[in-house]
């Protein structure tokens, strides 16, 4: 008798899955809309065109790539859903720059991936070869920040060549003493992200200019464990987005860098275009699918919304905004695309 | 003579008693540890998280603001993820479990089998996320759907489920079935009126604890790809979610950028915690109240 019962329980169970799974099924049709992928969410796209004029759209938007760049990102797809379209669900993932781009560059993939570096020719030939077409999207600039322990009184400033050098194999300098006599005579501890960030690919790119790194340098993954490790040890000297700097002001010290016209300290104003830290500062991007602009219009609305907004919001997620003509570029592209 | 044999006698029952109370504290400081550590940790959770914790916060929606996030997303996320899971398991981890204890013939076959269900129970539970992308999400093309998570945890704790029902049907007392086979009872008749109502509590409680493993577990859902930041709640098994487990280690990532992502964390571990301990009472009770019958 007891077992019936609970193969009753069970029977009920299965049956509350069962009728959810009918319920879901209208929005399930909208996750193979913004797939785009099957006859009917052909015509489901059509109908939502015709509908575009009274402004109410829905289905989802699909964004993934750069860690960097997704508190921007998140920060205005939750704007987007709260004051635009609350029926657009706007999904923002964050597998990192590279990882992104593979989910980008597929059949069907994602609508958007941020990155914190500029696509590669391999990337960019591999969209060409599956019929991709990729708009880049300059959204901000990021300035690459040197941080070091709040008692650290001697490397306040250094110049673009110190700083190298620390990070540069068989440079010479182990220890600060290497850099000035007047410093300690202790081992300097570099540290910086890991080969799957942007920001390594942009400092080992860039600014080394692709010479190896000291092999003493810490990798890590986490921007955490690199606040503190730094915020712990008085020799550490750690480099990356002006972001994580500006959230952890209280337990870190930025240097300031003397590119030839006195110490500039890394700052909103000075980070910005054509700023006094502009050669340490980088443009970050989000890349859209072309294809999937035009075919769902809640991809297109969700891009024009993004680069009419994207300077008011860069600003408190510790980026600097692009220049207005940049902005006006963009939104002129993706008005085009409209029909 | 006598007198030398006792003197040795005491040293040597001296030395006993001196081994035997240092091996007790050296137990009770193996105890205590476990206990510090996890009065430390429930202590910085509930500092850290107690004071966010709120109806507003429980019922909110997703957000990067911290004043205004909520978990309601990830809560439904988490149930409609046991919807799947819960019956999935149950059904074949209990039918497997009746095949190898009562139908199958003892042999080099079913020994093969059962070693390795009994090493799949073993497997670092990221290799199941590699095996849920690669079959659910991928090759049966579900996406990051609800659906292709549950079956992805569903074979992460199968094999506990299965070992725990075997057990269960293996305490069942022999006379009890041989005197429904008496009763000219077949092998099925037996099995669903004898053996599995007497196996059931056994059966619910390594079920209930295999889900509550299902609850906190993050790594094969990383591999799935759950979206960072997904606001709308999952209405079905069709839908993409998020769960308790993920909303922490995403807030705990971002948390050297907004410094309350780390409270927020705290608060959703308190949620889970408390999820966690409603499910393991439930099956401590289901254990109590069967357990008196038989």
């Amino acid at each position: 008798m007891k077992l019936k019962k609970y193969l009753l329980f069970l029977a009920i169970a299965a049956l509350a899955a069962v009728i959810a799974a009918c319920g879901a099924e209208p929005k399930a049709n909208n996750d193979e809309q913004s797939k785009g992928n099957n006859e009917e969410s052909k015509s489901n796209n059509e109908e939502s065109k015709d509908n575009s004029n009274s402004e109410k759209l829905e289905g989802s938007v699909v964004i993934d790539g750069s860690g960097t760049v997704y508190p921007l990102m998140a920060r205005i797809a939750e704007e987007y859903m709260i004051n635009e379209q609350e029926n657009v669900s706007v999904e923002v993932s964050r597998a990192g720059t590279s990882a992104g781009f593979k989910k980008f560059l597929v059949k069907d993939g994602t609508d958007f991936n941020d990155a914190s570096r500029q696509i590669k020719d391999e990337e960019a030939a591999e969209a060409k070869d599956l019929g991709i077409e990729v708009k880049e999207l300059k959204v901000a600039l990021d300035g690459l920040t040197f941080v070091i322990n709040k008692e650290n009184d001697w490397a306040k400033e250094m110049t673009p060549e110190q700083l190298i050098s620390i990070f540069k194999a068989d440079s010479g300098v182990k220890k600060w003493s290497d850099l000035d006599p007047s410093w300690p005579d202790e081992e300097i501890k570099p540290m910086g992200p890991n080969e799957n960030h942007g920001t390594y690919e942009f400092f080992y790119e860039t600014i080394l200019e692709k010479q190896d790194l000291v092999d003493t340098v810490n990798l890590q993954q986490d921007y955490s464990t690199l606040v503190n490790l730094v915020a712990e040890d008085v020799n550490g000297i750690a480099f990356f987005g002006f972001g994580y700097y500006v959230n952890n002001k209280d337990k870190l010290e930025a240097v300031h860098v003397d590119f030839g016209s006195g110490a500039v300290e890394p700052s909103l104003d000075t980070i910005s275009e054509d700023g006094d830290y502009a050669q340490f500062t980088r443009p970050v991007f989000t890349y859209l699918n072309v294809q999937h602009a035009t075919e769902k219009p809640q991809v297109l609305d969700y891009a024009i919304y993004l680069m009419h907004n994207i300077n008011n919001f860069a600003g408190e997620t510790g980026f600097a905004p692009i220049p207005d003509e940049e902005v006006k570029e963009g939104v002129e592209y993706l008005d085009g695309l409209k029909n | 003579m006598e007198k030398v044999l006792e003197r040795k006698m005491s040293r040597r029952m001296n030395m006993r008693l001196l081994v035997n109370s240092v091996a007790k504290y050296i137990f009770l400081l193996a105890t205590l540890f476990g206990l510090v550590v996890l009065s430390v940790l429930i202590y910085r959770v509930f500092s850290e998280g107690f004071g966010w914790l709120n109806f507003d916060f429980i019922t909110g929606k997703l957000s990067t603001q911290p004043e205004r996030a909520g978990i309601m997303g990830a809560i439904l996320g988490t149930f409609w993820l046991m919807l799947v899971v819960a019956p999935v398991t149950m059904f074949l981890g209990v039918g497997t479990a009746i095949y190898l204890e009562l139908y199958a013939k003892k042999g080099r076959l079913q020994g093969f089998i059962q070693t390795n269900i009994s090493n799949l129970a073993g497997v670092p539970s990221i290799v199941y996320g590699i095996l849920g992308l690669t079959v659910f999400a991928r090759a049966m093309n579900f996406g990051n759907i609800v659906l292709a998570g549950g079956l992805t945890m569903s074979l992460l704790i199968l094999p506990i489920v299965i070992v725990a029902s075997q057990e269960a049907i293996r305490a069942v007392p022999n006379p009890l079935s041989e005197a429904s086979y008496g009763m000219g009872a077949t092998k099925w008749q037996t099995i669903k009126e004898i053996i599995l109502p007497v196996a059931l509590p056994g059966i619910l409680t390594g079920a209930i604890l295999s889900l509550s493993r299902a609850i906190g577990e993050t790594a094969p859902l990383v591999v799935i790809g759950i979206p960072a930041l997904l606001i709308p709640f999952p209405g079905g098994i069709l839908d993409k979610f998020t769960v308790l487990p993920m909303q922490i280690y995403y807030w705990t990532l971002d948390s050297s950028l907004t410094a309350e992502y780390a409270n927020l964390a705290a608060a959703t571990i308190i949620v889970l915690l408390v999820a966690l301990l409603l499910l393991n009472t439930t099956a401590i009770i289901i254990r109590n109240k069967f357990q008196q019958k038989h």
